[in-house]
C-alpha cells in the first residue's frame, strides 16, 4: 500500500495490491495516468517506500532495509530506465554510462572498458564521445539502457521508456529490452502504450491503484474513450 | 567511492559551472588574501619590534638587585655600597652578599653570576684636547664575554691599567674650546690609546678633590643599542677602591652586599622561570625577556585582531558559498535522484556536495594566498623604502621587513578557507544527501 498526501487529502496510489512477478520474465504493467504504475515501479526499485505492506525481491525485504542497504540493493540488483533518460548533460555518452560504476569502486580503466562494451551492445560505438544534446531521443535512451546495465543487474525497471520517442525509436528500445530479457534478466516495463505488450511474457493491468483483469481494463478504457 | 574518483568528480562538477564558481571563489580570494596580508603585517610589526628590542640587552641575562620594602615606623636603613644610615629610607629585604650569590649560582640552569658596581662619583674623561662624560661600571670578571658582550676592535678581557669601552664612547668626546660655528672634531680612534680619567669628590668644606688615572683602551665593544654602548668597563676591584676613596670608608660586600649582579642563564626559555625563583628568594629581578614576552603577547593579540578582520571577509564569502551550493542543489535535484537510483549512498552524495563546497573554498583560498603573498611582497618593497628614510632621519638601523609571511600562514589560510567552504556547504549537502530518490527524480 502506498499513500500520498496531496493538499488536505490522502491519495491511495496503490491499494491492496498483491503481486508475484517471476524471475526471468518480461512483465509489462499497463495503466492510465494516475493508476499507480510508476509508484509500483519505484517501490520495486527501492526508490520509494510503501506506507504499509511487504515488498520482497529475491528473498530480500525492501520494506525492512535502511537507506544504506537500499542504496546497495539499487546498485547491485536494479537497473533503471526513465522516460526522460536522466542523462547528465555535461558528460559524454561514455561518461554517463561509466558514472554509476564510480559508486561501486571500480577503477577508471575498467569503467571505460565496460562502458565502451555496453555502448557497443546498444549500437552506439561511434557515439561514445557525444554529449546527450548531440544525440537523438532514441540514442539517448539507448545510452540510458547501457547505463542501467553497468553493474550487471538481474532486474531492469523501465518507466515509460518509449514515452518520449517516435514509433521506430520506441520499437528499437523495446527490442533492446526484450533482448535483455532473452539474456536471462527480469524486465518490468511500465507503460500506457498497448503496442508494448507484444514483447511481454506477463501483463499486469492497474486501475486506481488496484490490479484488474484484462477484460475489466479494456472495458474501463472503452468507457473513458466514450466519455471523452 | 574511491577518494581519487571523488576528487576528480568534484573538480569535474565545479568545472561545469566555471563562471559561478569563479564569482563565488572571488569572495574567498578577498577574505583569504585579507587574512594573509593582515596577519603578515602583524607578524612583520612584531619582528621589527623584536629587532629593536635586541638593543635592550642579552635575553639570557637577569639583572638582580636587592628588593626594597618600606615598613611603617621604620627608622633604620642600610644604603647599599656603604653610606650613612638614614631614617625613612627603604630597607633592602635581602642583601646580595657572597653567600646570597652562591644561592643564586645553585639555581639549576644558571650559567654564571657576575656582580657589577657603578662608580658612585663624578668622572670626566680626557683624550688629548678632547673631554667627555661616561658611565663607569666595574665587573667581577676577567672577560666581558661572560656578560654576552663582543668586541668590534681589540678584546673583551679586563685587567689592571686597561679598560674596555662601549661602541658610542668615542662619540661622547667634545672639544671644550670649540668656538660657535666651528666644525666639531670627529670621534677619536681610541683603541690602544691612553685615556685620562679624572675622578672627583668634595670634602666637608665643599672643596673638590681630584684623582687622575691613566688607562689604556684594549677593546671597543660591538654596538648593542643598550647601556654598554655608553659605558667604560673596569675590573670590579678598581671600582671598589675608587668608591671607597670617594666615600672615605671601606666597603665590605659580605656585609653590605653588591648593588647589582648579573645572572646569566643557559637557555632563554628558562629565563622567566629563574627570574621568578629569584624574586621569591627576596631579590628584585629584571629581565628583558619579561619585557619581550609582554611585547610578544601584544603582537599575538594584534595578529588575532587582524586575522579576525580578514575572517569577517571570509565569513561573507562563506555565505556566498552556501548560497551557490543551495542553488546548485536545486538545479541538480534530478541528478541527485539519478545518483541515488544508480546506487550512490547518502554518504556518497554528502561527500560529493561537501567536496564541491570545500573545492570552492580551496580554489578561493589558493588564489587568496597567492594574491596575499604577492601583495605582502609589494608592500615590503614600498614600505621598506619609506621606513629606511624614517630610520635614516631618526637614527638606528632600518627595519629588515615590513610584512613578513611565515610558511605556516599560507598553509593555515588554505586549510582554513577549505574548511570554511566545507562548513558553508554542510547544510545544502545534508539536504542533498537526505533527499528521497523518487521525489528528486520527479523534481521539475
Amino acid at each position: 500500500m502506498k499513500h500520498y498526501q496531496m493538499g488536505g487529502s490522502i491519495v491511495r496510489a496503490l491499494d491492496g495490491l498483491d503481486l508475484d512477478i517471476d524471475a526471468h520474465t518480461f512483465t509489462v504493467v499497463m495503466g492510465p495516468s494516475g493508476s499507480g504504475k510508476s509508484t509500483l515501479l519505484y517501490l520495486l526499485g527501492g526508490l520509494d517506500r510503501a506506507t504499509a505492506g511487504e515488498i520482497s525481491i529475491d528473498g530480500a525485504r525492501l520494506d525492512e532495509m535502511d537507506e544504506n542497504a537500499l542504496a546497495l540493493f539499487r546498485r547491485r540488483t536494479v537497473g533503471f530506465v526513465f522516460q526522460s533518460f536522466n542523462l547528465i548533460p555535461s558528460m559524454s555518452a561514455l561518461e554517463n554510462v561509466a558514472f554509476p560504476m564510480q559508486f561501486a569502486g571500480i577503477t577508471s580503466v575498467q569503467r571505460n572498458h565496460q562502458a565502451r562494451n555496453l555502448l557497443g551492445q546498444v549500437g552506439l560505438s561511434d557515439r561514445t564521445d557525444h554529449r546527450p544534446t548531440e544525440l537523438s531521443g532514441g540514442q539517448q535512451q539507448r545510452v540510458a539502457i547501457a547505463r542501467a546495465l553497468v553493474n550487471n543487474p538481474s532486474l531492469i525497471l523501465a518507466d515509460e521508456p518509449t514515452g518520449n520517442l517516435d514509433t521506430s525509436s520506441g520499437a528499437a528500445v523495446m527490442q533492446l529490452l526484450s533482448d535483455l530479457h532473452n539474456s536471462g534478466r527480469t524486465v518490468l516495463v511500465v507503460t500506457h502504450d498497448p503496442r508494448m505488450t507484444r514483447f511481454a511474457t506477463h501483463k499486469i493491468y492497474l486501475l486506481d491503484g488496484r490490479s484488474v483483469s484484462e477484460t475489466e481494463y479494456q472495458s474501463a478504457a472503452l468507457e473513458s474513450a466514450q466519455v471523452s | 567511492m574511491k577518494p581519487l574518483d571523488l576528487v576528480r568528480l568534484i573538480f569535474g562538477n565545479l568545472s561545469r559551472r566555471k563562471a559561478r564558481v569563479a564569482l563565488t571563489a572571488i569572495g574567498v580570494v578577498i577574505g583569504t588574501s585579507a587574512v594573509v596580508i593582515l596577519v603578515s603585517l602583524a607578524i612583520g610589526l612584531q619582528r621589527n619590534a623584536n629587532e629593536q628590542l635586541y638593543g635592550i640587552g642579552d635575553l639570557t641575562q637577569i639583572q638582580v638587585s636587592p628588593a626594597y620594602e618600606m615598613t611603617e615606623g621604620m627608622v633604620v636603613s642600610v644604603s647599599v655600597g656603604g653610606g650613612v644610615k638614614d631614617p625613612g629610607q627603604p630597607q633592602p629585604a635581602r642583601l646580595l652578599t657572597n653567600s646570597a650569590l652562591d644561592e643564586l649560582r645553585a639555581i639549576p640552569g644558571v650559567e654564571s653570576v657576575i656582580p657589577r658596581e657603578y662608580l658612585m662619583t663624578g668622572v670626566l674623561i680626557k683624550y688629548q684636547k678632547l673631554e667627555g662624560g661616561v658611565g663607569v661600571i666595574g665587573v667581577e670578571s676577567d672577560d666581558l664575554a661572560s656578560l654576552g658582550l663582543e668586541a668590534i676592535e681589540g678584546g673583551t678581557e679586563l685587567g689592571r691599567g686597561v679598560v674596555v669601552i662601549g661602541a658610542m664612547v668615542p662619540n661622547n668626546f667634545y672639544d671644550p674650546r670649540i668656538r660657535p660655528g666651528q666644525e666639531p672634531p670627529p670621534p677619536p680612534q681610541l683603541l690602544g690609546q691612553q685615556i685620562q680619567f679624572i675622578v672627583s669628590k668634595y670634602d666637608e668644606q665643599g672643596n673638590e678633590i681630584r684623582k687622575n688615572l691613566s688607562l689604556r683602551v684594549t677593546g671597543v665593544l660591538k654596538e648593542t643599542r643598550g647601556e654598554s654602548d655608553w659605558t667604560v668597563y673596569f675590573p670590579l676591584d678598581q671600582i671598589k677602591s675608587l668608591n671607597e676613596w670617594s666615600q672615605g670608608r671601606r666597603v665590605n660586600y659580605n656585609k653590605e652586599g653588591y648593588s647589582q649582579v648579573v645572572v646569566k642563564v643557559q637557555d632563554v626559555n628558562q629565563v622567566l622561570d629563574i627570574s621568578d625563583q629569584i624574586t621569591q628568594m627576596g631579590f628584585q629581578a629584571f629581565t628583558p625577556q619579561s619585557f619581550v614576552q609582554g611585547i610578544n603577547n601584544f603582537y599575538v593579540i594584534l595578529q588575532f585582531i587582524f586575522g579576525g578582520v580578514g575572517a569577517i571577509a571570509l565569513l561573507v564569502a562563506a555565505i556566498g558559498i552556501a548560497n551557490t551550493m543551495a542553488m546548485s542543489i536545486l538545479e541538480r535535484t534530478r541528478e541527485i535522484g539519478l545518483m541515488k537510483a544508480v546506487g550512490a549512498t547518502n554518504r556518497d552524495v554528502l561527500a560529493i556536495f561537501l567536496g564541491e563546497a570545500a573545492g570552492i573554498g580551496f580554489i578561493g583560498g589558493l588564489g587568496g594566498v597567492i594574491i596575499g603573498w604577492l601583495a605582502g611582497q609589494g608592500i615590503n618593497v614600498i614600505a621598506l623604502v619609506y621606513l629606511a628614510n624614517q630610520a635614516g632621519q631618526q637614527g638606528g638601523p632600518p627595519p629588515s621587513v615590513a610584512v613578513y609571511t611565515p610558511i605556516w600562514l599560507p598553509l593555515f589560510a588554505l586549510i582554513f578557507s577549505t574548511i570554511i567552504g566545507m562548513i558553508s556547504g554542510l547544510y545544502p549537502a545534508l539536504r542533498a544527501a537526505t533527499m528521497i530518490p523518487v521525489l528528486a527524480l520527479k523534481y521539475e
